[in-house]
């Protein structure tokens, strides 16, 4: 396999704040590859040092291949429309605009939309279909799934599988796990600047171990639990609060 | 080339969609012109000789410093920067379209008024439109690029809109536009002096185009574009 990113010693300082601490990994071409770390734990620093959005102050990038970036959800002029917005990064990267992956991502249905009116999920759909214009090999996704309800998570998972099968590398920052799990080859864990843990999930558990912590909220309580195995604790679990709520 | 032409009327598609510049390129200037123009030739007959320079005057000093600025902070201060960058397109594309943009709506709104003022309020058309014209293009970059400084230099819409109504309320009133310049107490024509306002009014009352007049216009646009060239450049940062 070849190496679509490799980072050396990657740093980044916010005026004393030493963000990025040397971070050193690979990205195999064709893989999922995942930033995962709690808020303020330096994914996104380290997504945008890779990006070009940010300069590193030391350390060594290298990309292998064309980069397509999802942005965030505040980053189009509020009265762009989407396919407007489609045309003019066609035109910048000088590509074909991808009649196909637009009607997969159901952009056509938003055409009539200007951008302040498009749920979350629209957007990051538009963000994602934007990225792709440029008919990247490396696609870069931040938190792509962050305030998306049930229906819209499962239906971009969709899209990125879809973008994995087409062999294209993503790096996805995330600090949701069950997300990571399902979509990723191999993580990153990062806390405090610094990468805790790199390797595949298996591995991951083979080292921490599974354990999950489960809230139950109803009207009147909060109950929690913990367990090792989510499948087996969780069905009881339901089954007893649908027994109450059947009592109402 | 044809990236860049449709970024150019896009982005004067949003100008209108958005409203500020709407508002404050169109609908304001030509309500003034609609009210004071009946009040000005009314009360004082002889401003119909220059009626139509004093209420471009008012038109493009209100479009630029009011209309501008809010479209920079949206692009300098958000994320949209970063689509620039991401797609390796030079980050002072913004500042350019929404220039070239905000120009072409200063221009459409100067000529609707030096149409239609004849026609509504007796306004003597100026003696030679060749000169006229090429003043008013002076005058809207020069306006135009002190807006821009305003736009990139505050990162927030309300403080925006408040430094551009104090750049924007005496450089009308102290401009001559209102009433004659002479009429000012000395401190306020010299402070009038600094503001473009005053000399693109002098530039295109005039019948010809005087170095003198011509002068402060250009050094206020060069160190102005200079200023702006350095807040892309500390934004790219």
């Amino acid at each position: 396999m070849t190496e679509a990113i490799k980072i050396k010693n990657l740093k980044k300082h916010y005026g004393s704040h030493l963000v990025l601490k040397g971070l050193n990994f690979c990205v195999q071409q064709g893989e999922i590859f995942a930033l995962l770390g709690v808020n303020g734990a330096g994914k996104t620093t380290c997504m945008e040092c890779l990006e070009g959005l940010r300069k590193p102050d030391s350390g060594e990038i290298t990309i292998n291949g064309k980069m397509g970036i999802q942005l965030q959800s505040s980053s189009l002029s509020a009265h762009l429309k989407p396919l407007e917005a489609v045309k003019l990064f066609a035109k910048w990267n000088k590509t074909p605009i991808d009649n196909t992956m637009l009607d997969a991502l159901g952009i056509y249905e938003l055409a009539k939309k200007r951008y302040y009116q498009l749920s979350t999920g629209q957007k990051r759909r538009l963000h994602l279909a934007l990225a792709l214009t440029r008919n990247p090999d490396i696609l870069f996704l931040d938190e792509p799934t962050a305030g998306l309800d049930i229906e819209g998570r499962l239906s971009l998972h969709k899209q990125i599988r879809h973008l994995k099968a087409m062999k294209k590398t993503i790096i996805l920052a995330s600090h949701d796990m069950t997300e990571v799990e399902s979509l990723c080859d191999r993580i990153a864990i990062l806390s405090k600047g610094r990468i805790a843990f790199i390797g595949t999930v298996d591995q991951l558990n083979k080292t921490v171990g599974k354990h999950y912590n489960i809230t139950i909220q109803t009207q009147d309580k909060i109950k929690k639990y913990e367990c090792d195995d989510i499948e087996a604790a969780l069905f009881p679990l339901l089954m007893q609060y649908k027994k109450t709520m059947k009592q109402f | 080339m044809g990236a860049f032409l449709y970024a150019i009327s896009l982005q004067w598609k949003l100008d209108i969609r958005s409203k500020t510049i709407l508002i404050t390129c169109y609908i304001v200037p030509l309500l003034f012109f609609a009210i004071m123009g009946e009040i000005f030739t009314s009360v004082m007959p002889e401003s119909k000789y220059t009626l139509i320079q004093s209420m471009t005057v008012f038109g493009v000093t209100m479009g630029s410093f009011i209309g501008l600025p809010p479209s920079l902070v949206e692009i300098y201060s958000s994320d949209i920067n970063k689509v620039y960058k991401a797609n390796g397109v030079p980050l002072y594309l913004g500042l350019v379209l929404t220039n070239i943009s905000a120009y072409i709506h200063l221009f459409i709104m100067s000529i609707l008024l030096y149409i239609t003022a004849p026609f509504f309020f007796h306004a003597e058309i100026p003696e030679h439109p060749g000169i006229y014209f090429a003043s008013l293009t002076i005058f809207i970059a020069v306006s135009l690029c002190i807006a821009s400084i305003i736009g990139l230099a505050i990162k927030d819409q309300a403080k925006t809109s408040m430094i551009s109504i104090i750049v924007f309320l005496p450089s009308v009133m102290l401009s001559g536009i209102m009433f004659p310049i002479e009429l000012l107490p000395k401190a306020f024509e010299r402070i009038g002096k600094v503001f473009p306002a005053s000399w693109g009014y002098k530039l295109m009352a005039d019948h010809t185009i005087r170095f003198e007049n011509l002068l402060p216009l250009i050094i206020i646009l060069t160190l102005a574009i200079c200023i702006c060239r350095m807040l892309v450049h500390k934004i790219d940062k």
